[in-house]
């Protein structure tokens, strides 16, 4: 008898044992300390820093976000991840993913992001944008491509009809210019940078048939790449003042202050022009698809973790709970319930009853179209940053007037781009 | 009879052991760092020695920048001197006492402001439609655009404008100061000899302060060489490469664009070199 009381006492220290630690493990924190955040501002976040409290009872620690600016943040977040690693999650973006997957800055999103999240939910064009190397590295945040904004005022006090082909548009924008009135016929990226003015040249460039890369041979200096550029130089002529160096804030910041009469610009801006707190033509507007042939500039930013601050497996767990929750359907619909439109990223709310409430049907067929012309326009290489921005710069001086030989800038880029393909 | 003591040596070596340590470790790994082809990207790197250097004469936007910190350095040493001295005499001449105090305490304010909130202050100050700074061109064209930030002509004086704002009038203040220290009867003498005010200044009070004028000046010079944080605030170097200095290219080339740390050191050592050669020659040609 005493063997077998013995081996059931055994048995039940064991259980008792075994289950206290469950329990004790259960209520472990899966952070120990604060999630440190670098980011770019958005709405989104902003928002998010009022739960705050939600993810310390989830998490057991809190997080803090350091906001930079779009250039700032892309200059941090490759100078912080290459050297000291301060950050426990970075905010990336399509134009530097596939450099900080394959410096192993950050580590695949999929193996510390709880199933229960539900990744699959997100919108698939976005999922293809945080894809690199068959790898997912980001949750997306914003994303989307390139819809038409106009002013249906203007264009009818002008006599003209929404611009359905580039040809059209390149007509009708000096038409609707009327500096004496304030009135500008569009508004254009002049700052530099490879998610600046060059993003905004991109469109024509495939437009006109430009293509990057042929392998490792650079093909881009062409014709098109010519056309492309002359265009935009053309079309900046009546571009609103403040664009010729200014980028995303400063032309959707003159068109929503009732100065530009069309604006291409990506989709966030639909959501804010008919959101009288940032709005002032609201009731005035239209959507449509970009004017073809111009292909919209597929895009995506979101929350990334970092591999140099989280060292070890808990630390990426952490951060990974961090970025499900912030990207997580709660969250989402609390940006929706604040008509946060540039932040909406999942398929169950982008389809929901509530958002066709709020947004009306017009932006939702816009949106539905200009998915379908929605293409990848950047070279998709960790090289591509270095490359975008060296013809941001060339391109800003052809904007601001500081050199003027188009043929000689894609000349320099074509030598420079020579240089980084030997480096691969 | 003097004794030796080893009580200097006790109290000095430590601390020139520690300047030595904090100046010259980071100094050459600078110029270690110059030798090879370091990048952020990568953690494989080869000695390349002089071929930085040497890709560095070659490169339009490393001798763009050279002149443009050239210009800019001119501009806002003469520009801050001929401000701090023309409003150091004018207060001097024609404030009360009590309106001096005023006028030095307005003049101060601005050198207290953080470099990047006066560059984002007077960056919208020369917004083309909202700016103040160019509200009296919109007033006085009937609403014609300037955009000085924009235009390759204008940006670099636009952002010097901001520095000279800062300095110049700091600078006045020390200035009034230097002129209240001096004794009154040169000055009275040059009264009594019917001297006008302008000739006073010209020919008594400020040959008297050309020691500490120059001192100001070499203070401002070295100043000067740090624009980095008005220019990446302001205009980022732009439009296209119209004020970017030699800082700003660094930064750039190592940071915002390629990450190629190795190539910015070698500008950074280029420079350091440069600007011991530029100031020693200076030195000693004020003290001839």
């Amino acid at each position: 008898m005493k063997p077998i009381r013995l081996a059931a006492g055994l048995g039940a220290a064991f259980m008792l044992s075994a289950t206290v630690s469950t329990i004790a493990l259960a209520q472990a924190p899966v952070c120990s300390a604060p999630v440190k955040v670098l980011a770019q501002p958005r709405d989104g976040l902003t928002l998010l820093e009022d739960s705050k409290a939600e993810f310390e009872k989830l998490a057991g620690a809190g997080f803090q976000i350091d906001y930079l600016n779009e250039n700032d943040r892309r200059a941090k977040s490759r100078a912080d991840a290459s050297t000291v690693g301060n950050y426990n999650v970075y905010y990336v973006d399509e134009a530097n993913v596939a450099l900080f997957a394959s410096s192993k800055w950050i580590v695949p999103l999929t193996d510390y992001y709880p199933a229960d999240y539900d990744y699959a939910d997100f919108d698939p064009g976005r999922q293809k944008v945080a894809t690199f190397d068959g790898k997912v590295w980001f949750a997306p945040l914003t994303g989307g491509g390139d819809l038409m904004v106009y002013r249906k005022d203007v264009l009818e006090a002008a006599g003209i009809q929404p611009p359905k082909t580039l040809d059209e548009l390149i007509a009708d924008v000096p038409k609707l210019t009327n500096a004496d009135k304030g009135m500008y016929g569009i508004a254009l990226r002049g700052a530099r940078g490879s998610g600046a003015n060059v993003w905004r040249w991109m469109p024509f460039f495939k437009a006109y048939g430009g293509q990057w890369f042929d392998g490792d041979k650079p093909v881009f200096n062409s014709d098109a790449a010519v056309k492309a550029t002359e265009t935009y130089l053309k079309l900046f002529k009546d571009s609103a003042p403040g664009t010729q160096t200014g980028s995303w804030d400063e032309s959707t910041g003159a068109f929503l202050s009732g100065q530009v009469a069309i604006l291409v610009e990506s989709t966030p801006l639909s959501g804010m022009a008919v959101d009288p707190k940032t709005s002032q033509v609201v009731g005035k507007i239209g959507f449509l698809p970009p004017p073809s042939p111009l292909p919209g500039g597929g895009y995506g930013h979101g929350l990334a973790i970092a591999a140099k601050a989280n060292a070890d497996d808990a630390s990426k767990k952490c951060a990974g709970l961090f970025i499900a929750w912030a990207t997580s359907k709660e969250n989402e619909k609390r940006r929706l319930d604040a008509h946060q439109f540039g932040e909406l990223n999942r398929t169950s709310i982008l389809s929901s009853k509530e958002f066709a409430d709020i947004y009306g049907a017009d932006l939702g067929q816009a949106l539905a179209e200009t998915g379908k012309v929605t293409a990848v326009n950047f070279w998709q290489d960790p090289r591509w940053p270095d490359l975008g921005d060296r013809w941001g710069i060339i391109l800003e001086e052809l904007v601001t007037g500081t050199r003027t030989d188009v043929k000689g800038g894609l000349n320099e880029l074509e030598a420079y781009a020579n240089e980084l393909a030997k480096k691969k | 009879m003097a004794r030796r003591t080893s009580l200097p040596v006790t109290f000095v070596v430590p601390t020139i052991a520690i300047l030595l340590v904090l100046s010259m470790v980071p100094t050459l790994y600078a110029i270690v760092i110059a030798l090879q082809n370091r990048e952020l990207s990568t953690p494989d790197y080869s000695w390349v020695w002089l071929s930085n250097f040497v890709d560095l004469f070659l490169d339009r936007r490393f001798l763009n920048a050279v002149w443009v910190s050239v210009k800019w350095e001119i501009v806002t040493v003469v520009a801050t001197m001929v401000v701090a001295i023309g409003h150091g005499v004018l207060m001097f001449e024609v404030a009360s006492p009590r309106l001096r105090n005023v006028y030095c305490l307005l003049f101060i304010i601005p050198v207290l402001l953080p470099r990047v909130s006066a560059a984002f202050v007077w960056k919208f100050a020369y917004h083309p439609l909202y700016g103040i700074a160019t509200y009296p061109y919109r007033l006085l064209t009937g609403g014609l655009i300037f955009d000085p930030l924009s235009k390759p002509g204008t940006a670099l004086f636009a952002v010097a404008s901001v520095d000279v704002w800062q300095w110049g009038l700091f600078f006045a203040v020390i200035v009034l100061k230097l002129l209240e220290t001096l004794p009154p009867q040169p000055i009275e003498a040059a009264r009594l000899d019917h001297a006008k005010r302008w000739q006073i200044h010209a020919y008594v009070t400020l040959p008297m302060l050309k020691a500490p004028l120059i001192s100001l000046m070499f203070v401002k010079m070295i100043e000067s060489l740090r624009s980095f944080d008005l220019i990446y605030v302001m205009t980022r170097g732009g439009p296209g490469v119209a004020t970017e200095t030699l800082d700003m290219y660094a930064f750039s080339q190592g940071f915002i664009e390629s990450g190629k740390v190795s190539y910015a050191s070698a500008m950074a050592v280029l420079m350091m070199i440069a600007t011991v050669i530029t100031f020693t020659m200076l030195w000693k040609r004020v003290q001839a």
